[in-house]
């Protein structure tokens, strides 16, 4: 029996003003397959299942379905054919209930009234209850917890009748107990005739849950094949295009030798106690947090986004008003303290959004570099700012964090993430610090560029700064941290030293799964906010 | 003071009318402001359609012709906004207050050039009421809510009209998206600057519409001013009615009733002999206007402002 | 009311020539203003030419006439540069015309309650204008830094009620009982006033006015201060995260530009009308928005687009006495070239 290919892309070749995002990619996808497609970030994974999606056109290429050519213009186009797509940012509107947000968008009828709602209700609950994707459509979007918004998500593809998935990152924001949920439905969607692409960069999953692989590298297809006959090591390389050691795979656990001096002894420079405080929507995002970092150690707080990682980030920074307990800086109490303070007090932040507010994208990089510091000497007096003394210490800094730029006068705006985040670096690791906040320093950046944040975070480290790094990636926290601790819902929930550091344990701490010795037994204690 | 005689049904009756061209504009703009564009224009809107439709209802003698000329006159100025805002995607603070100095240039010309200044105000009849049988004898409600114009009339069923349009209809369902969280209506395939587009256009009639109500419908007669400041009123109501059309209009009408009231006050406590000065009765509103808007701001609890108020919408370009 | 940002970034090329399309598009924008001008006259039933030798006569034309000119333009100058800094940290003072008058009684009632004179009062005076305008802005300001209360509906409010207390003021504790009908307060001993410029008519506020230029643009250009201004406008939350202190410079931008504003009224009151009465602001503070905005927020760009909207509003005087054209063609010409400026100053970036 010929199985013809559900999807056959040919030739696909995309490009976005001068940047070349897909050279001429061929994908096959097959009925009833699980077929993941990885790559480092800018390989154009997600640009070539945009394309599929009817995000964007091709330049040059063919799509066929089930052997016709297609013309894929519009996400309605391909909606209509049966594809659909879940974003790695959920594209649901929060305010709206998840029976609006179905509707929305749809064709037909003008009017949406109590009838085409519970029309669309009742086809989520059927299609809720076919594939274990149960959810109530109505409630709205920002009631659900982030397992739930995916789930949403997802049934969206399902209602309009999707036989082609595609996921794209969709792990990302799951916990591990919601990740073990999610993949055997997938697998059952695809047992029924469905066929799922799966976006990821995690490579153990992809092992274990694919049918075929296909790895995208700076825009070109390197290779098609089954998991069986590769490994993670194999796929890395293929994926980075030079032998990659277990080092930058973060599983090494030695990127820091353990016989180096790792803060024992030293005092304590960051001290938090009790601290507690309310997110923008009224509810407890923090509750009684409480940590203490020491000068040469990294301290790391893993936890999914959503519980509580932003406003922890936003109370230490100085732009959040905690509601009780203390932050302590080297023995001074900070805790209402401006965020100037802070910064002269000597700490240094690394904002988990570089864009929004790591830099000011339509300012120069020299101004960027030193923003924090302008009007101090030698950047200038309170009545005079030097622009010379700005363009020398850019020059420096660009030089010593190797920022690709054309020169100091060069916008903010125009450097890709990585570069962005070495600006941010720059400036927060050329001060003289004693604490650093690193919120997220990795995120959306690739191999290259998060080798070169953990060598300074480390660097800074052994320079006997206190580290407390805030992070969703497992694999930087098992690299980096001393001692790490699970934010879960707010709550601090579980805590182990370096050599106590296990993947799976943390994985689960994250989802609220709390002290089991293995995590194949279900899960009986689960951590639940009083 | 002869306070039976100042609150009653007449208070009421006149409350509502002298409140009717605001609330007509702040349902405007909350229609605007849920899309997700901040129209700080209204002023400019109401003026330009005030003027229209006294020009029209002056030559043609017809109150409708004069009504039609100001909607299409704020219809204009909402595309006009929508070219700054959504098109050329220029800031909206100050593309708002320009439209209004715009629109306060070339009225106060036109005006001129059409009725030339000094001499006698020329002025338009003033509508009749319309007594709507059997409903207008109810005790309390009746008088106040069936002896109006005809344009009250329309105006309280344009309202719940508005409020349809964006909770019954899919365009208002995209209109709501559009103004919380445009990538996400767009990636559903939701044109976001259409659909802002055509709210200002909405944002447009309703505030050329609420112009025309003021001049046809109450004062009768045009000057450079005759909005006075309503349009920001309306601004600020919209914040007090958490960007919902029916509490917005219901806030704005109950503005009206206290406005109608301190005047009241001010012509019973014997004008300017009298103890309190009548300027704190002129002041009185906006004072208050004031008062609800921080109130309503600092007290919210849950933030109802569209999330996507004030930005343009950029397509990101996806990895 | 919070509004986020949409910062705009220029590529490198563009950024060159970026000066250089600022002032071709003033450059434009003039132009187009006095054709729109002209074709306005026409339809006032007008001679274009006839109209414009009256307008450059009217204040060009004698001495007399340019100390018109730098008389009327003073306030919008001073109200213009507060406005500008305030405008670039993203903070839109739209009361300056209550501060203005809230200025004008502080420092008029001042030298009326005192009954004195010298150069000493005058000083005092004009702090107090200073001092109230500053004031009454920073309530908007407090309420912005603090509860993010919209900044422009509120201070547009604050411009009624400010008016609404001169006017009392002015009509009943320190009215003139001489004025009639017309609401005015008392005279001011003439040496109270400020001495006027030997040569010109004019008074020495206008040497305040220019000697603010200056100050303003070093403060802008070179100072933290004024970097942390536009840190501020360009990304607010950036700023908070490197050190600003968003909530105070918000308060203290809107005390800044309101203290102008009060400068500026009481500059009215002593140096042009002698008493307080509605004819110190001829709408001063809602045309210094439209002169900020002109002058693209920079300081030499707010001294010539005040010295061009004086022009219109003075030589549109002489203009509409002269022909017997109406007066609001001026208003007309206003109005369509600051939407002119902001349509084209959006081509001149790009998305």
């Amino acid at each position: 029996m010929t199985k013809q290919p559900t999807v056959f892309m040919r030739g696909i070749r995309k490009h976005f003003g001068d940047f070349a995002a897909l050279k001429g990619v061929d994908f096959e996808l097959r009925p009833g397959e699980i077929h993941g497609l990885l790559g480092e970030n800018g390989a154009g994974k997600t640009t070539l299942m945009n394309v599929l999606y009817g995000l964007h056109e091709p330049d040059a290429g063919t799509i066929e379905l089930h052997g016709e050519p297609v013309r894929l213009r519009t996400p309605q186009d391909a909606i209509a054919h049966g594809i659909g797509m879940v974003h790695q940012h959920f594209m649901l509107v929060p305010t709206l209930t998840v029976a609006e947000n179905m509707v929305l968008g749809e064709k037909g009828g003008a009017f949406v009234g109590k009838e085409r709602l519970q029309q669309a209700a009742s086809r989520l609950r059927e299609r809720g209850e076919r594939y274990g994707l149960a959810v109530d459509p109505n409630a709205r979007v920002w009631q659900l917890s982030v397992g739930q918004q995916q789930r949403v998500e997802i049934l969206r593809a399902l209602y309009r009748d999707a036989r082609v998935l595609i996921l794209d990152e969709p792990t990302a924001s799951l916990t591990a107990p919601e990740t073990e949920q999610l993949l055997p439905r997938l697998r059952a969607l695809a047992d029924e005739g469905a066929s799922i692409v799966f976006i990821t960069h995690h490579l153990e999953e992809v092992l274990a849950w694919t049918d075929r692989i296909t790895v995208l590298r700076h825009g070109e297809l390197v290779e098609t094949l089954r998991p069986a006959e590769t490994s993670a090591v194999a796929l890395a390389r293929s994926m980075v295009g030079r032998p990659v050691t277990l080092k930058e795979l973060g599983v090494d656990v030695s990127v820091a030798p353990s016989t180096e001096h790792r803060g024992t002894g030293n005092a304590p420079m960051l001290e938090v106690n009790g601290l507690g405080c309310r997110s923008d929507r009224g509810t407890a995002a923090l509750d009684d947090i409480g940590v203490s970092v020491r000068g040469g150690e990294i301290v790391a707080v893993a936890g999914v986004e959503g519980n509580g990682q932003a406003e922890l980030e936003e109370v230490l920074c100085g732009l959040r008003q905690p509601a009780a307990g203390t932050v302590r800086l080297g023995g001074d109490d900070v805790t209402h303290v401006t965020t100037l303070e802070r910064l002269r007090l000597g700490m240094g932040v690394i904002p988990s959004d570089r864009y929004r507010r790591g830099l000011i994208r339509a300012l120069p990089i020299g101004e960027n570099l030193v923003l924090d510091q302008i009007g101090e000497r030698p950047y200038g007096t309170p009545l005079r700012v030097s622009r010379r003394a700005i363009a020398a210490r850019a020059r420096e800094l660009i030089e010593r964090f190797t920022i690709r730029a054309t020169g100091p006068g060069q916008l903010a705006g125009e450097l890709s993430g990585g570069n962005a985040q070495r600006v941010v670096l720059a400036r927060t690791l050329s001060r003289d610090i004693r604490v650093l906040v690193a919120a997220q320093p990795t995120r959306g950046l690739d191999v290259g560029a998060m080798e070169f944040v953990w060598a300074r975070l480390d660097e800074a480290r052994r320079a006997g700064v206190a580290i407390l790094l805030l992070s969703t990636d497992l694999d930087e926290v098992m690299a980096l941290a001393d001692r790490c601790c699970v934010l879960y819902r707010g709550r601090l929930v579980a805590e182990w030293p370096r050599h106590e550091l296990d993947r799976e344990t943390i994985g689960l701490a994250m989802g609220g799964v709390v002290g089991t010795p293995s995590p194949a037994t279900v899960p009986e204690q689960v951590v639940t906010r009083a | 003071m002869n306070w039976s005689g100042i609150v009653g049904v007449g208070l009421f009756a006149s409350g509502l009318q002298l409140a009717m061209p605001t609330a007509l504009a702040a349902v405007g703009e909350a229609f605007s402001e849920r899309s997700g564009v901040l129209n700080l224009g209204l002023e400019g809107m109401m003026l330009g359609g005030a003027l229209g439709a006294f020009t029209a209802d002056y030559y043609s003698g017809s109150a409708a012709v004069g009504v039609f000329a100001g909607v299409g006159i704020g219809v204009l100025l909402g595309a006009l906004k929508a070219f700054l805002s959504v098109t050329l995607k220029t800031e909206q603070v100050i593309n708002g207050i320009v439209l209004v100095i715009f629109v306060q240039g070339v009225t106060a010309f036109a005006y001129e050039k059409l009725f030339g200044s000094g001499g006698t105000q020329p002025e338009i009849p003033a509508l009749h009421t319309v007594r709507i049988p059997g409903l207008a004898s109810i005790p309390w409600v009746g008088p106040v809510l069936f002896e109006q114009n005809v344009l009250f009339y329309v105006s309280l069923a344009l309202v719940p009209a508005v409020w349809l349009l964006l909770q019954r209809t899919k365009f208002g369902l995209a209109v709501r998206a559009v103004g919380e969280r445009p990538l996400a209506a767009d990636s559903v395939a939701v044109r976001v600057d259409l659909v802002r587009w055509l709210a200002l256009l909405v944002c447009g009639a309703m505030a050329g519409f609420a112009g025309a109500v003021l001049v046809i419908g109450d004062v009768s007669l045009f000057g450079t001013n005759v909005t006075a400041g309503r349009g920001w009123v309306a601004i600020a109501l919209v914040i007090f009615g958490r960007w919902n059309p029916l509490i917005v209009f219901g806030g704005a009408l109950l503005f009206g009733v206290m406005d109608a009231l301190q005047l009241r006050i001010q012509a019973a406590s014997g004008g300017s002999n009298s103890g309190v000065p009548y300027e704190v009765f002129q002041a009185l509103p906006y004072l208050l206007t004031l008062a609800v808007m921080v109130i309503a701001t600092v007290a919210a609890r849950r933030n109802a402002q569209p999330a996507a108020l004030g930005i343009p919408f950029r397509k990101e370009v996806i990895e | 009311m919070t509004v986020a940002q949409s910062s705009v970034v220029l590529p490198p090329f563009q950024r060159r020539y970026a000066q250089l399309w600022t002032v071709l598009v003033s450059g434009g924008g003039v132009v187009l203003a006095f054709l729109v001008g002209g074709l306005l006259v026409v339809i006032a039933g007008g001679d274009p030419l006839a109209a414009f030798r009256s307008m450059f006569s009217g204040t060009l034309g004698s001495t007399f006439s340019i100390g018109e000119l730098l008389v009327t333009a003073t306030p919008l100058l001073i109200i213009g540069l507060g406005l500008a800094l305030a405008f670039r940290g993203r903070v839109y003072n739209i009361g300056a015309e209550g501060q203005l008058f809230v200025g004008a009684l502080a420092g008029g009632s001042l030298i009326l309650e005192l009954h004195a004179s010298g150069t000493v009062l005058i000083a005092f005076a004009v702090v107090a204008g200073i001092v109230a305008g500053a004031l009454w802005a920073s309530v908007v300001g407090y309420l912005r830094a603090r509860w993010s209360v919209n900044e422009v509906i509120s201070s547009l409010l604050m411009n009624y009620i400010g008016i609404f207390g001169f006017d009392y003021v002015i009509r009943k504790p320190l009215g003139d009982p001489a004025a009639g009908n017309a609401l005015a307060s008392r005279q001011l001993p003439t040496s109270a006033m400020l001495p006027s410029v030997s040569g010109l008519y004019a008074h020495v506020g206008i040497f305040i006015a220019l000697g603010l230029v200056p100050f303003v643009w070093y403060a802008m250009r070179a100072t933290p201060f004024g970097y942390r201004i536009r840190m501020m406008g360009l990304n607010r939350e950036a700023a908070q995260v490197a050190g600003v202190n968003t909530a105070r410079l918000t308060v203290v931008l809107m005390a800044l530009s309101g203290g102008l504003a009060g400068l500026a009224g009481v500059i009215q009151v002593i140096g042009v009308e002698g008493r307080m009465d509605s004819g110190i602001s001829a709408n001063y503070g809602f045309t210094a928005i439209v002169v900020a905005l002109l002058g693209r927020l920079s300081a030499p760009g707010v001294l010539a687009a005040a010295l061009l909207i004086a022009f219109l509003n003075v030589g549109g005087q002489a203009m509409s006495v002269d022909n017997g054209l109406p007066y609001s063609i001026v208003l007309a010409i206003e109005g369509v070239f600051v939407l002119f400026v902001l349509i084209a100053d959006r081509f001149g970036r790009t998305r």
